[in-house]
């Protein structure tokens, strides 16, 4: 066999390893920052007792769902019940491999990144509507056809503000959208309608606060999560907020530059030290866009389902439409 | 593992009450009993379903299932039915058709238990009957216990009454806010409700010695005089409470998603409510002015100015905004008072075990749910012959299938919420 080949593919075996064992830490993160932050917010002091300021809450969380007891009630349809919380948490962790984290630093540097990353989100509909079909429980299965409905609704809206970046950038790679953005600014200055209706529909397809209809826990309990306990529970957990972290990876990479810095000096850093400054701007961006999403979830009821449908197709696809016909026609008119 | 022995093993009482209609069907000489209609499905036993033919003409309404019409039980056990409630809700799709509450999974024979005590002990028993105002609970049976014996509080006992009462009835009103946020997926306003809260059942606390069964009134009076702690206590709460309501305004008052969900929705008219008997904020956010501390003025009230705040919609928005605007009436009547407040005794004299004459008494508050009242009768015995208790929350609940039918599921939260029942108190 060719030897570039065969180091391809053992590069690629090993970064999505990496990948997949980077999703755990980084849950574990994203979790505690909620925990602290909503704390904060609630006057209250959060998690404090396990570890140095309580650091470990969410791993010894993690740790928890792995001890305790594997149930599956009895006319659950064994097979798929079982799958779906894989499903669901691969369709986030394998999402992860095209988001650059710094220059060079990306697991596959596809050059149709942008439909693979959504091709892959958006196969998490499937696990969220098979848990709850397969878990024989009535709130179960509303909380799976709210979360067809409402992944599928706001999907359109999602990708078509996509489209209009790539329009402006004319590239379906995420490396070279970022590249765009070296040359040209951050693209959300000239995506400010594209923008908040990404903000918006993101939030919604991972069914964050307050499009958190899926799991509405003052009404269907736990949605499709109502019969999962113990690590299968602990995987949609878990997938939910690598969910949270991959979104604003991705909105970051679109909109705002993704490793870039703000400003444009040092202009070429290479080797270690680039990497090292890439990754710090892209955390950076990435943790602040999670940290609105849990001042979100702090500050806004739940919205309504049919409100939430109002919203997909009467107020953001036309205005999805817009930006997209704007964009489209302003590239060609200015040739940007 | 050994297996059980029939003999020794405790029956389920389920099990028990099967082979009890079994033999008694036999004995009657019938046959099994039939499956009851509707109950099972492609095979499977519905869930929510009651396990025997139906008795009623509405039951068989109820739990007779059409096409693409599903029962869903909400209850006793789920994150926002406050407190044990269960609700069995017909739905075709997400909307509710058609609904059947059922109660009683937290009686505990509290009228019984009253009966059975001596006239002083009773205002021990109220108190987890309605455990959001515990202090109003008291207040009527003492109302009632006092025009059986003839006896009157000090004044300077009744306006320790009304103080405790009006503080009780901020914190009530405050956690209705922040659980109707809640049960909209608001996660925020009910800590802030609860830090409320705390500061009050503290203040309250260092006057009766308890957080939550103050057990503080007596028949005749109050158990303590204001003291130092409880002074110092409520300054500094005075100073705060403010804030901490204006903070879940800032949060909710104005929010477009909040607005969005409550305007318009589950609206009672005033013409309903009265002709259900809804009293309190729910029946004055329906646009009456009725208030029993205004209508029949009962130990201090006559002599303090405050407002009967009404709204006109009568939807759920409405009864948020009747909650906040009561709140802020009650600061106002705290202010007065402490204002107002004479000096004296605070326990009229009352021998240890009393035997009024043979007669029957009436003692109706305000309480933060709407008009508590106790009909006590005596028989010229230590103990009340008859002890009945009046609670606003179950003849609230009253209204419920009137308001969620054709609404969503998340509504029929949101309105539950906003009818304000605590379940200790329907269920007595």
């Amino acid at each position: 066999m060719d030897l570039s080949l065969l180091l391809g593919l053992g590069r690629f075996v090993l970064a999505t390893t990496l990948l997949l064992l980077l999703t755990v830490p980084t849950a574990f993160v994203v979790i505690q920052l909620e925990l602290k932050v909503i704390a904060l917010m609630q006057l209250r002091l959060g998690p404090n007792r396990v570890g140095p300021r309580g650091l470990f809450q969410s791993t010894i969380h993690g740790f928890k769902v792995l001890a305790k007891e594997d149930t599956v009630p009895d006319q659950a349809d064994r097979a798929t019940f079982t799958l779906a919380p894989w499903m669901v948490y691969m369709a986030a962790a394998m999402s992860m491999l095209v988001i650059p984290f710094a220059p060079g630093f990306v697991a596959a540097d596809f050059n149709i990144g942008v439909v693979y990353f959504f091709a892959i989100l958006g196969l998490s509909v499937v696990g969220l509507l098979v848990a709850g079909w397969s878990s024989y429980n009535k709130y179960s299965l509303l909380g799976g056809l709210r979360s067809a409905a409402q992944m599928v609704s706001y999907e359109i809206p999602l990708t078509l503000s996509v489209v209009g970046v790539v329009i402006l950038t004319g590239s379906l790679n995420f490396t070279q959208i970022i590249n765009h953005q070296l040359a040209h600014g951050w693209n959300v200055w000239w995506q400010l309608l594209g923008f908040p209706i990404f903000f918006i529909a993101a939030t919604a397809e991972i069914n964050r606060a307050p499009f958190d209809l899926v799991e509405a826990d003052s009404e269907i309990v736990a949605g499709p999560f109502t019969e999962y306990s113990g690590m299968r529970f602990g995987f949609f957990f878990f997938a939910e907020y690598v969910a949270l972290f991959i979104m604003s990876a991705i909105l970051v990479t679109l909109f705002f530059g993704g490793y870039l810095a703000p400003w444009p000096f040092p202009a070429q850093l290479s080797g270690f030290i680039g990497t090292l400054y890439g990754l710090i701007w892209f955390f950076a961006k990435t943790y602040f866009f999670i940290f609105v999403a849990i001042w979100m979830r702090t500050t806004l009821p739940r919205i309504r389902v049919d409100q939430l449908m109002g919203v997909a197709w009467k107020v953001l696809l036309p205005l999805s439409l817009i930006n997209l016909f704007g964009t489209a026609i302003a590239v060609v008119a200015f040739k940007l | 593992m050994t297996a059980v022995d029939p003999e020794t093993r405790i029956p389920d009482p389920i099990d028990l009450d099967r082979a009890e209609e079994a033999r008694l069907r036999a004995a009657a000489g019938l046959g099994p009993p039939a499956p009851a209609p509707g109950s099972e499905y492609a095979g499977f036993e519905l869930v929510g379903v009651p396990d025997r033919p139906p008795q009623t003409e509405r039951e068989r309404e109820m739990y007779t299932l059409e096409e693409g019409e599903m029962l869903l039980n909400m209850g006793p056990q789920h994150p926002s039915t406050h407190g044990v409630m269960r609700l069995v809700v017909k739905l075709r799709g997400e909307v509710v058709t058609d609904l059947d509450p059922v109660l009683g999974y937290l009686h505990r024979g509290i009228e019984k238990l009253c009966e059975n005590a001596t006239y002083t002990t009773v205002l021990t028993y109220v108190d987890p009957m309605d455990y959001l105002a515990s202090m109003h609970n008291e207040h009527a049976p003492a109302i009632a216990f006092e025009k059986l014996f003839g006896i009157q509080a000090p004044r300077r006992a009744e306006y320790i009454r009304a103080l405790v009462v009006e503080l009780n009835r901020v914190f009530s009103h405050g956690l209705m806010v922040g659980f109707l946020a809640l049960d909209m997926g608001g996660l925020t306003p009910i800590l802030y409700s609860f830090i409320n809260r705390d500061d009050v059942v503290e203040l309250l606390a260092s006057i009766s010695g308890q957080r939550m069964l103050f057990n503080f009134f007596r028949v005749g009076g109050v158990n303590w005089d204001v003291n130092d702690e409880f002074l110092s206590r409520l300054g500094k709460w005075h100073g705060t409470v403010l804030k901490s309501i204006g903070d879940n305004e800032k949060l909710i008052t104005e929010n477009e998603i909040f607005k969005g969900r409550t305007q318009g929705m589950g609206i009672l008219s005033g013409e309903q409510a009265i002709s259900y008997g809804v009293t309190g904020p729910n029946l004055r956010a329906s646009g009456v002015p009725f208030d029993v501390r205004k209508a029949h003025p009962y130990s201090i009230y006559n002599e303090l100015e405050f407002d009967v705040v009404t709204q006109q919609r009568g939807d759920v928005y409405a009864r948020y905004l009747q909650r906040i605007a009561e709140l802020k009436q009650s600061l106002h009547l705290i202010d007065q008072i402490m204002d107002k407040m004479p000096h004296g005794p605070v326990q009229a004299q009352v021998p240890g075990i009393i035997r009024p004459k043979p007669g029957r008494a009436y003692g109706a508050v305000e309480s933060p749910r709407g008009l508590y009242s106790v009909y006590a009768i005596s028989d010229g015995g230590p103990t009340p012959y008859r002890f009945r208790m009046r609670d606003p929350s179950f003849i609230t609940l009253q209204v419920m299938p009137l308001l969620m039918p054709g609404h969503l599921i998340a509504d029929t939260m949101a309105i539950m919420a906003s009818l304000d029942p605590v379940m200790g108190g329907v269920d007595k």
